[in-house]
């Protein structure tokens, strides 16, 4: 059990595919995040899309969800 | 042996980062100035410092190394093993570390559980730092004894004088700005170790083909994603479960020498921000110190250590002048580790022990003076003990292995602290404490539990695990917090839709 053998039934493609589940999870839960949430710190005048921190975040999981279809 | 360019490069490095960092000596007149930067800093120099203390010269070797030997799966712990956990410390954890004021983890842990837990996990996480310590000298020491020709001790105590000097008189913000000059340095040095392999290779293509037809063990070389029985220490359900969801978010959101960066910054958004721009650089260190090694088994097959790759890389691919550059790399990952080692510790000693033991309610010229002379003792400390190393080669690895311990039950208690009103102080710390004595149980008897080489992933989960339930079923035995004594410091949803009115209770 320690060694998750009640898993083994999983192929690799399928796990793979449960990462990908992952970040598109997590991408899902940054774009609900309030949009006044993310730029809190800055004044509400000096707001850009730039700033808008959903942009930062979902660029990164885009990136790293490439190098998991990559390899 | 150097040669004359690359001495030069490497001594200007050594010259340049002193200077640097006691510039920023005239920005310390407090307590707050010297642990947390004044809370002054900008989310591009925190990212970067969060990155390049993350990655020492060890891990340099290392991880080429592991490269070498298991494949591109490595990459896995910079990847998956690092963006999603730094993504959950930005938008949940950081902005209430950062609007309750705190320097430490531990103070998280004292305010939202009690005294014992805030006492046990600084006090675990000094006694690391500072056998850390001793072991980065030694091997700075060994680097610049082997490459510059320098005897042991004047290394020790070169790079002790360095490191210690910019430290004790900058505090976090020297060492962060150092960082920065010391992240430029690594990346440079080892994108030009890649592409100038590459071209050594033919190329990816060709790389991927000639290793692919080496035999059937480098079959799953270029496999990010392993079988559960593979022999390697990566299985995706270790990657998944130990690395991804328990020691990834362990280290990124329960490692004080982490999470202090991000609460130097000069609002909430570079806070968060720091984390964000962080992963994103994060995803080029496998770049920087796996391809190497993926590409010495091309150049170099049949090494006996997979951690001669890199060395042996350096030595047959770099032209003079950028193998100083590549050294000073390394330093610069040596040095960047010892800095936070030492502010880091400074910082867990003064707040977590000092101030609520020794003495309280002195002024804040006190505590700043406390930070440094621990800054000196932790220096001190870190030069006797740095030949241990010599004696037992092993220690660094147990030193990390026993870290690991550490990990999973440290999570466990920081989840359920922020997003489960109902846990009590005593759950948390049962939860802490039995949970650590059952990861070691499972280390010391991992032949009969485990299959694969070295389980750490799975015995951080399961530890994780053992936590998470010992605190929920304690907590729901025992007596519940009040509203007050938790308020600001459990999740709830006021913190996404009421942003500024929650940031003046705190």
């Amino acid at each position: 059990m320690l060694n998750f053998d009640w898993l083994s039934g999983i192929s690799q493609e399928t796990a793979k595919l449960i990462f990908f589940g992952l970040y598109f999870l997590i991408g899902a839960l940054v774009l609900m995040l309030p949009n006044d949430y993310v730029y809190e710190g800055i004044a509400k005048e000096d707001r850009h899309w730039w700033n808008n921190l959903k942009l930062w975040s979902l660029a990164v999981l885009a990136v790293l969800a490439s190098v998991y279809y990559q390899f | 042996m150097l040669s004359g360019i690359d001495y030069f490069i490497v001594i200007a490095y050594i010259v340049g980062m002193l200077l640097l960092g006691l510039y920023f000596k005239k920005f310390v007149s407090s307590s707050e100035d010297y642990f947390l930067g004044g809370k002054s800093l900008p989310f591009w120099a925190i990212g970067m410092s969060i990155v390049v203390s993350d990655i020492g010269a060890l891990d340099f070797v290392g991880v080429s190394g592991q490269a070498y030997r298991y494949g591109i799966a490595v990459g896995n712990f910079d990847w998956v093993g690092s963006v999603p956990a730094m993504l959950l410390a930005a938008f949940i954890f950081i902005p209430y570390f950062w609007r309750g004021g705190m320097y430490t983890i531990p103070e998280y842990l004292g305010r939202r559980y009690n005294k014992s837990v805030r006492t046990i996990a600084s006090a675990t996480w000094i006694l690391f730092f500072a056998l850390d310590l001793g072991v980065l000298f030694w091997a700075s020491a060994v680097l610049l004894n082997v490459l510059m020709g320098w005897p042991i001790w004047i290394s020790i105590l070169s790079t002790a004088g360095v490191v210690g000097l910019y430290t004790y008189f900058g505090g976090i913000t020297a060492v962060i700005m150092t960082d920065v000059v010391q992240m430029i340095i690594m990346f440079i040095g080892g994108f030009a170790l890649v592409f100038l392999s590459l071209d050594a290779v033919g190329g990816w293509e060709n790389m991927v083909e000639k290793i692919g037809a080496m035999g059937p063990e480098y079959q799953s070389h270029f496999d990010i994603i392993r079988p559960i029985d593979t022999k390697s220490p990566f299985p995706w359900t270790g990657i998944l479960f130990g690395l991804t969801f328990v020691m990834a978010n362990a280290y990124m959101i329960g490692n004080q020498s982490i999470v202090q960066r991000c609460l130097t910054a000069k609002n909430e958004w570079h806070a968060k921000a720091s984390m964000i721009f962080g992963s994103a650089l994060k995803m080029f260190i496998p770049i920087l110190v796996l391809f190497p090694g993926l590409m010495a088994v091309v150049v170099h097959p049949n090494l006996a250590d997979g951690d001669q790759a890199l060395p042996m890389m350096i030595k047959t691919i770099l032209p003079p002048g950028l193998v100083g550059l590549m050294f000073a790399a390394f330093f610069a990952g040596l040095m960047s580790s010892v800095d936070s080692l030492l502010n880091s510790t400074a910082t867990l000693f003064t707040k977590d022990i000092y101030e609520p033991f020794i003495k309280k309610n002195a002024d804040d010229q006190h505590y700043l003076k406390v930070g440094q002379i621990t800054t000196l003792v932790l220096l001190g400390l870190g030069v006797a003990t740095a030949p241990m190393s010599s004696d037992f080669p092993g220690i660094y690895v147990a030193i990390q292995t026993f870290m690991s311990y550490f990990q999973g039950p440290l999570f466990a208690i920081l989840l359920l602290g922020i997003f489960w009103k109902r846990s009590t102080q005593w759950g948390g710390l049962s939860a802490l404490v039995i949970g650590i004595g059952f990861a070691i149980f499972l280390n010391v008897f991992k032949a009969g539990f485990f299959t694969i080489e070295d389980p750490f992933l799975y015995i951080s989960w399961w530890s994780f695990l053992l936590a998470f339930i010992i605190n929920v079923v304690v907590s729901l035995m025992t007596k519940k917090h009040t509203k007050a004594e938790l308020d600001g410091l459990v999740f709830s949803s006021k913190i996404l839709t009421q942003t500024s009115s929650i940031n003046k209770t705190l």
